[in-house]
């Protein structure tokens, strides 16, 4: 398989995945997406990406379940099936390895820290992006 | 010891118009877009294969670090072309300078042989320069 045609299918691949995020997501399914064996396809991906599809699938899952837990009022639960997990254990587990706390307390940290409502606070980007932008130094 | 680079800043004239470029025509992925407080919006991008490094596209505007008078000649100097937003390798610089051609991405200079590797020069859409590189293996 060319280089061109091959990071062109691995990319279909990753893109499927974005925007099937919230829905369950097979290695097969993506697989089938980029014409490619699960076999080849795993590999391949893992080789160009430097993650595996599921790892993937996870940072995304998670990533979009704390933009939600900050700027909605869902509650963890709705917020957990919104982002394509059915057992809230599951996904608790999940953010609290990828983001160091459980979302309910990821929630009241950066809300308690922002002085507006359903906006992230200025500590949760880098700080010399929030003094330079913001005019803000965290304490 | 410094391990790597987490974030760049590209100065962009429009973070809507420059999140489409990078995403629609470049293939980067959307990090970050967030509302922060104070009504700044942060907004990051990167090449799929790298999610460690992001790209941070900010307007400059009036604000704690720039004031009117410099936000307005930031711009300018965007627009004027005198900001480069860095080097983007890829595997293949003919393919990827056809595909991104095709897209409507403006070129300054073809894929050219380079002592490092064969490179193209083009634009992004607030008049960054950035290089495509393919390096020598």
């Amino acid at each position: 398989m060319a280089m061109g045609s091959k990071i062109k299918r691995l990319n279909a691949g990753w893109e499927f995945i974005a925007e099937h995020f919230n829905t369950p997501v097979s290695l097969s399914d993506v697989a089938n997406h980029s014409c490619m064996s699960s076999y080849h396809f795993l590999r391949a991906f893992k080789d160009t990406y430097g993650e595996t599809p599921h790892e993937l699938l996870i940072r995304i899952r998670i990533e979009k379940a704390k933009k939600m837990l900050i700027t909605e009022n869902f509650s963890v639960s709705e917020i957990c099936e919104r982002v394509g997990y059915i057992s809230l254990g599951s996904f608790s587990s999940l953010f609290l390895k990828q983001a160091g706390m459980a979302p309910t307390v990821y929630r009241r940290k950066l809300w308690s820290l922002s002085s507006e409502a359903y906006c992230f606070p200025s500590q949760a980007i880098p700080a010399c992006y929030a003094y330079h932008f913001l005019g803000k130094l965290a304490k | 010891m410094i391990t790597s680079i987490a974030h760049a800043t590209i100065y962009v004239l429009n973070q809507d118009e420059a999140l489409d470029f990078y995403k629609n025509k470049l293939g980067f992925e959307v990090g970050d877009d967030m509302k922060v407080e104070g009504g700044f919006r942060w907004l990051t991008v990167y090449p799929k294969s790298k999610p460690e490094l992001q790209l941070v596209l900010a307007e400059p505007k009036e604000g704690p670090m720039f004031n009117k008078e410099a936000a307005h000649k930031i711009r300018s100097l965007i627009e004027e072309g005198a900001f480069g937003a860095g080097v983007f390798e890829t595997a293949d610089c003919q393919k990827t300078y056809e595909m991104l051609v095709a897209k409507g991405v403006e070129f300054i200079q073809p894929p050219t042989k380079q002592l490092y590797g064969i490179e193209a020069l083009a634009l992004d859409n607030s008049g960054n320069w950035f290089s495509l590189v393919q390096r020598e293996k």
